[in-house]
């Protein structure tokens, strides 16, 4: 999965499970600030990435995790 | 400030915590490879394991207590359901919240963090009496709504750590996730200690000029729709729940 479709997947689960409003959604939007993803929702967003790629990020890598672009890239890095 | 008082429960604290260290080891050498041996069956393990637990924490309350270096005294504990089934949240002021806690409420879950399962004192006996691994963060969730889903009384500490002294309440969202998730009625625990005690980036060895005293109050079990005025469904009852749960302990301690 190359990292544009994993943008639009991320995408489709902040707007469908998340109520993220899809004009919010950019790659550097905060998740938790901008997106009002709050930590249970992180765990499930951590959860489900790993169901979409076979790949887990590491809780205290996802610590530093902010922005969608931080998704990404510590996705691509594994 | 009495000097020999002081001193006195200095050298108190000191054999407690060494009592703590060495029975923690004994048990771990001794007790708990016998337990494996007699003890085929898992759930009659943890059953045994989690008396023993109780009882020494039991020991180490009644040490404290008799060598005056504290004194508590628990209000409601008729409001506990024996038969389990209840959330158990309690604000987490010292250290030794959950050597009390598990001392008055024998045979509850609790959720151990990694560091403590990995202590060569500790270890034995957390693992035997198979209290919850706060691990892996993605299956902590689940793996206590399913304990109380299966009966069983689970105590958290919202906050997820010690209290930070002299700063406001703030609960962290997995308990009241918790609450929502498995409906299991929610027994609020009070727990004030004054002076401070074994407080967060406090060391063991800081000894209050008077002699420490824990009120500990268990608040009638109350059901979370009694906190949450919409519906629990929605994404942010989470939320909803904690604001009202934080201002329950706020209003009790203050």
């Amino acid at each position: 999965m190359d990292s544009d479709e994993l943008y639009s997947r991320i995408r489709t689960i902040l707007i469908d499970q998340f109520e993220v409003d899809e004009s919010a959604i950019s790659m550097d939007a905060n998740l938790y600030d901008e997106l009002e993803i709050d930590s249970i929702d992180a765990v499930d967003l951590l959860v489900q990435l790993k169901e979409l790629t076979g790949k887990k990020i590491p809780p205290e890598e996802f610590k530093d995790v902010r922005t969608i672009g931080d998704v990404l890239g510590a996705l691509t890095s594994l | 400030m009495n000097y020999l008082d002081l001193a006195w429960r200095f050298f108190g604290t000191s054999l407690l915590w060494f009592c703590f260290g060495l029975f923690g080891l004994l048990l771990s050498v001794f007790v708990f490879p016998l337990l494996y041996l007699f003890v085929r069956e898992p759930v009659a393990r943890q059953v045994v394991a989690r008396k023993l637990v109780a009882a020494t924490f039991g020991a180490f309350m009644w040490g404290g207590c008799r060598m005056r270096v504290f004194s508590f005294h628990v209000n409601g504990l008729e409001n506990r359901d024996p038969d389990g089934g209840q959330l158990i949240l309690a604000n987490h002021p010292t250290l030794i919240d959950v050597v009390l806690l598990l001392s008055v409420l024998p045979q509850v879950d609790c959720v151990v963090k990694d560091a403590v399962i990995r202590n060569p004192f500790m270890r034995a006996s957390v693992t035997t009496a198979n209290y919850i691994s706060n691990r892996e963060p993605a299956d902590l969730l689940d793996s206590c709504v399913k304990r109380l889903e299966s009966g069983a009384s689970l105590l958290l500490f919202p906050e997820g750590t010690r209290s930070r002294p002299e700063q406001p309440l703030r609960f962290k969202l997995g308990a009241a996730e918790v609450a929502i998730r498995s409906r299991a009625e929610i027994l609020p625990v009070i727990i004030d200690c004054k002076p401070r005690f074994l407080a967060k980036h406090e060391p063991w060895y800081s000894i209050p000029s008077t002699r420490p005293h824990f009120e500990v109050t268990i608040l009638p079990a109350t059901a979370v729709e009694q906190f949450v005025a919409g519906s629990l469904a929605q994404r942010h009852a989470r939320h909803e729940l904690n604001v009202a749960l934080v201002s329950l302990f706020d209003a009790e301690l203050s």
